[in-house]
Formats: structure tokens, C-alpha cells, sequence
């Protein structure tokens, strides 16, 4: 018996010693989870994804290019695809100024409201899409509060009609994520030694110039990170185009919704979401030959 | 060309031009600056108190501004028994979530300080992939995969799927935290005598687990609010606060949504505001 209890500790020190072990427990179980619960799902679409669709959401497992065929040769998929990155470019090329300006603001400021201009803007960050984009039917609707306030005062006399519309859909779009744009920007603006600016001033630089060779190139760590995110959540939106937007607003996500949900297609479901997938991971395999994803990443995950 | 500094002429006078051929004075740039960001507040903030005082808002159509305030749609909400459960839902998943996503970051990111092993550089992306992946497709993937293996649908399902999503963000910010953390410390522990086990309790968990807090804040706000990739994943019984919102836009649009959203919007900013707020009392001791 009490040998038994002398060996036990030994063999837990054995096994915790021990380099698979370790490596299981530490980086592993980190690694695995994503393994384990991303890769290998997609992995599982990318196979259904050849396969043919049965009745309600089954699956035939019988390997067919059909999925990838009709896609192909349907130029509504192909276009929705397109769309969904014109859109993505639109939300980006919105976001980027005036998410700029701010974060550059909340970088130089010395207002003594800082604190509480960097809370509201984290704040937002935590306020989940569905009320920052339900927000807006409040605000756009005919009988919204815009147009009861515009129409109260006598501004209109017919309600503004721009519900429903791609308008209405790239506006709350925009506005839901220029918080992704202004915090990285205002880490990177933060960052720069005012003695540079001051002293590139006092040689004789302009304002424009010394913000085009001293602040713009030290903040595009955060100009490259709020693109990063602004673009991919902004192409894959899913609440914007379905709630937000009109009949002619197509984008990725709420077609792939609809074949797999409403069409029950999960072959065909699965074939858009590689294809977008591929798209996607193309164009972050461009954007890594020049820039560092990790850093990107972290730059604007790390709120 | 812009490089040589020494040669200034024609770079200079395009400078001095400005915006468009117009020179500004800086003040005048500054208040430009500053009123942009103005707009931009004002964008972020006020469709958010604009539901909040809809909330309190009588009318059914939403009368703006409101001629009186009253409670009856809180009032609607506590006799709901479906938002009720999926309140309560997304409250377990966010909490089972962020401790489970606590637990596997903090784990995760000393390995990765830490050690040394093959790969390292790829394997990050890896484990940042989360952060990569349209939620559209974690979404159907996961679904498609829990289905082949005949995994029924239950709260463990949106608990790991969540903690996905939010491992990476645990993840950055734990691993942020280690690399200011002076190993020379757990060394002198070990030294000591001390095991790896009481090495990490008694030196290395006190100095990072402020960041665990920041971490397990984040993912619960993650959870709490995830919609496009949940949507797939929840059936009546688990149904989240985010899934029951959008059922009820498709619906018919009630003062109740706004209602629920405020609810919604208090526990995704006061919770965690006051937990963070108290995240430096809560470690000093």
C-alpha cells in the first residue's frame, strides 16, 4: 500500500515532465480547440461540398462537380460574390477617413474628455451588431424618428424613402464598424514622439507635410489593421444587407443562409462557402506578401 | 524623391498648396479634425439612446419624441417566457464561455511565450484563424460537422463554439500581459524549489491575472452578443438573446425589441465596466 502511495507522485511527475504531455496541455489545448473545431469542419464542407445534395439536408455521398458547375455557370453567384467585396471596398473606403480623424483625434487631443471619448469608443465595440444595426430601422424607417423629426419641423412634408435601400445598408454598416477602424488608429497615432512632428515644424515643414512623412506612415500599422477588419467583417456581413438592406442589396452571407436554411442545399451551401472562403484567404495571402498578419491581428484584437 | 530632404523645391511648394490648392491656418485644420469627430460620435452614440428612450416610450408606433414614459414594455418582457430563457441562455453560455476561454488562453499563451517549438510563427495564425473565417461560414461548417457526428443541440454546443470565437481575443490579450512579465521571476521560484505548479499559483497567476479578467470580459461580450454564426447553431430551448431579437424583426417590430435591447445593452456595457472597474481592487491583496 504504501508503496503504491510512493509511486503515485513519481508517476504524476513522469507524466507532467514529460515533453508530449506538456505540449498537449499548454500550447495544444489551444491549437486543438481551433483544430478540432474549425479546421476539421471545414475540412468536413470542403468534402459535402463535391457531394449531392439529398432531400431535406441530406447528403449523398457520391462525388459530383455539379455544386461548383452551377456556381460557374450562374452569374447571380458569381455577382453576389463580387458585390459582397464591392461592398466590403465601399464600408472600407467610408470607414477609413472618419475612422481615421477620430482615432487621430483621440490621439493628439488634450482634452481633458480623452478617458471618456476612448471609453465610449471600446464601449461601442462591445454593443452586439444586432442593436447597433437595429438601431438604424428605428432611425431611417418612414415613420422613423429622422423622419417625425425632419416632417416636425416642417423640413419635409413627405417622408425621405431611404430604408431599405443600399444606402440605408452602408450607412449603419459603416457606422457599426468604425470602431475597428478608430481604436488601432488611435494606438498607432498614440505612439508617435510629438518631438518629431514639433521638430520637423520647426525646420520649416508644412503641416501637411510633416503629417504626410511623420504621422501618416508611423500610424499605418493601425491603417492596415483597421482595414484588415473593417473589410472582412464588412464583405461577410450577414444583419446589415438582411435588415438594413433593399430587394437589390445581394451580399455572400445572407444567400448562403438562405441555400442552406430555406433551400435545405447544404452540398450546394457548403460549395459557396469554400468559394467565398477561397476569395477571401487570396486576397489575405495578397495582403500577407506585405504585411505582417500577426501583428495586424493583434494590433487590432487586442482592444 | 520626397526622401532628399536636401533638395526641397518642387516638393515644398506642392506641400505649401495643401488640400485641393487651399492653405488652411492649423487651427482651422484642428477644428476640421475635431468636428469630424463629432460627426462620428454622434453616429456611434445616439441610434443607441434613441432605443434606449424608445424603451420607455408608450406608444406602440414609436411617437418620437415620446409624450410621456412608462414601463409597460419592461413589463411585457418579464411576462415573456421565451425572452426570459433566452436571456438566461445567453447569460450561462457567455459566463461557461469566457472561464472555459479563460482557462484555454491562459494555457495557451504560456505555451507560446514560453516554449520553443516548430512552426511557432504558422501556428499563431492558427490559433488567430477564429478571427479570419467569416462567421457566416463557422456557422454552417459547424453545423454541418455537429450534424454528420449526430451531435444533438444543447448549450455545450454554443459554450465551445463561443469559446472558440473568443479564443483568440484571450489569446492577444493574455499573451500581451506575459511578454511584459520578467521571467527572471518564475526562475528564481523554480530556483527555490518550487514546482511548476506552485511556481504558476504563487508567482506567475497573480501578475497575469488581471489580464484573464480583461480576457474572460471580452469573450463574455463576444458571446453574449454573436449572431451570425449562432443563428445556425440553436433550436427553441436554447434559443440567445441576438437569435430572438432578429426572429422578431422578421416578425413584427415591437417596443418590446427595444426594450430587451436596453436590457441587452446594460449587461454588455455595465457588467463588464464595473468588472474591469473592479479588476485592480479584486487583485490587490
Amino acid at each position: 500500500m504504501s508503496a503504491e502511495r510512493s509511486r503515485l507522485p513519481a508517476l504524476k511527475d513522469r507524466v507532467m515532465e514529460n515533453d508530449w504531455v506538456r505540449f498537449a496541455i499548454s500550447p495544444g489545448l489551444g491549437l486543438g480547440w481551433v483544430v478540432l473545431l474549425l479546421f476539421l469542419p471545414m475540412t468536413v464542407i470542403l468534402a459535402i461540398s463535391f457531394s449531392v445534395p439529398g432531400d431535406f439536408g441530406n447528403v449523398i455521398y457520391e462525388f459530383t462537380l455539379e455544386n461548383y458547375r452551377r456556381f460557374w455557370e450562374s452569374a447571380v453567384y458569381k455577382n453576389i460574390i463580387l458585390e459582397s467585396l464591392f461592398y466590403g471596398v465601399v464600408v472600407t473606403a467610408l470607414a477609413l477617413p472618419f475612422g481615421y480623424t477620430a482615432g487621430y483625434f483621440l490621439g493628439r487631443s488634450k482634452t481633458d474628455w480623452k478617458w471618456i471619448l476612448l471609453g465610449l469608443v471600446v464601449l461601442q465595440y462591445w454593443v452586439p451588431f444586432i442593436i447597433r444595426t437595429y438601431a438604424w430601422i428605428i432611425i431611417l424607417s418612414n415613420n422613423g424618428v429622422l423622419n417625425q423629426l425632419l416632417m416636425g419641423v416642417g423640413l419635409l412634408d413627405a417622408p425621405l424613402d431611404i430604408m431599405y435601400t443600399t444606402y440605408s445598408m452602408v450607412l449603419g454598416l459603416t457606422v457599426s464598424l468604425l470602431p475597428f477602424m478608430i481604436l488601432p488608429v488611435y494606438v498607432s497615432v498614440s505612439t508617435i514622439d510629438e518631438d518629431q512632428i514639433h521638430a520637423a515644424k520647426t525646420l520649416g515643414a508644412t503641416d501637411f507635410r510633416a503629417f504626410r512623412e511623420i504621422t501618416l506612415p508611423q500610424s499605418l500599422p493601425g491603417i492596415v489593421s483597421g482595414v484588415l477588419f473593417v473589410f472582412i467583417i464588412g464583405a461577410g456581413a450577414f444583419l446589415a444587407p438582411t435588415l438594413l438592406g433593399g430587394p437589390d442589396t445581394r451580399m455572400i452571407a445572407p444567400v448562403i443562409e438562405t441555400v442552406f436554411i430555406l433551400d435545405f442545399n447544404w452540398p450546394f451551401a457548403a460549395a459557396l462557402s469554400v468559394i467565398y472562403f477561397g476569395v477571401i484567404g487570396l486576397l489575405l495571402y495578397l495582403f500577407t506578401r506585405r504585411v505582417d498578419l500577426e501583428e495586424a491581428l493583434d494590433t487590432g484584437g487586442a482592444v | 524623391m520626397a526622401t532628399d530632404h536636401a533638395t526641397t523645391g518642387e516638393t515644398d511648394v506642392d506641400a505649401e498648396r495643401g488640400y485641393f490648392g487651399i492653405t488652411l491656418p492649423s487651427h482651422v485644420k484642428w477644428n476640421l479634425v475635431r468636428a469630424t469627430t463629432v460627426v462620428v460620435y454622434v453616429l456611434m452614440i445616439l441610434p443607441l439612446l434613441v432605443i434606449v428612450l424608445n424603451s420607455f416610450n408608450p406608444s406602440r408606433l414609436g411617437n418620437f419624441p415620446p409624450q410621456s414614459l412608462s414601463l409597460r414594455w419592461y413589463e411585457a418582457l418579464l411576462a415573456d417566457g421565451l425572452m426570459l430563457r433566452a436571456l438566461v441562455n445567453s447569460l450561462q453560455v457567455g459566463i461557461a464561455a469566457a472561464l472555459c476561454a479563460g482557462l484555454v488562453g491562459t494555457l495557451t499563451a504560456m505555451g507560446f511565450v514560453r516554449k520553443r517549438f516548430r512552426l511557432k510563427n504558422g501556428l499563431v495564425i492558427v490559433l488567430l484563424s477564429p478571427l479570419l473565417v467569416p462567421p457566416i461560414i463557422v456557422g454552417v461548417a459547424a453545423t454541418i460537422f455537429f450534424g454528420q457526428l449526430g451531435v444533438g443541440r444543447s448549450l455545450w454546443w454554443l459554450i465551445v463554439m463561443h469559446t472558440l470565437l473568443g479564443l483568440p481575443y484571450a489569446f492577444l490579450i493574455i499573451r500581451s500581459q506575459l511578454y511584459l512579465f520578467d521571467e527572471t521571476l518564475e526562475e528564481a521560484a523554480r530556483t527555490l524549489g518550487a514546482d511548476r505548479l506552485t511556481t504558476f499559483r504563487e508567482v506567475t497567476f497573480p501578475i497575469i491575472a488581471p489580464s484573464i479578467v480583461t480576457a474572460m470580459v471580452i469573450v463574455f461580450v463576444i458571446s453574449f452578443g454573436e449572431f451570425t454564426a449562432t443563428q445556425f447553431w440553436v433550436e427553441r430551448t436554447t434559443t440567445t438573446v441576438p437569435v430572438v431579437i432578429f426572429s422578431m424583426l422578421r416578425t413584427s417590430i415591437s417596443p418590446k425589441i427595444d426594450a430587451l435591447a436596453t436590457v441587452m445593452l446594460v449587461v454588455t456595457i455595465a457588467v463588464p465596466a464595473l468588472l474591469l472597474g473592479a479588476r485592480r481592487w479584486l487583485f490587490e491583496h
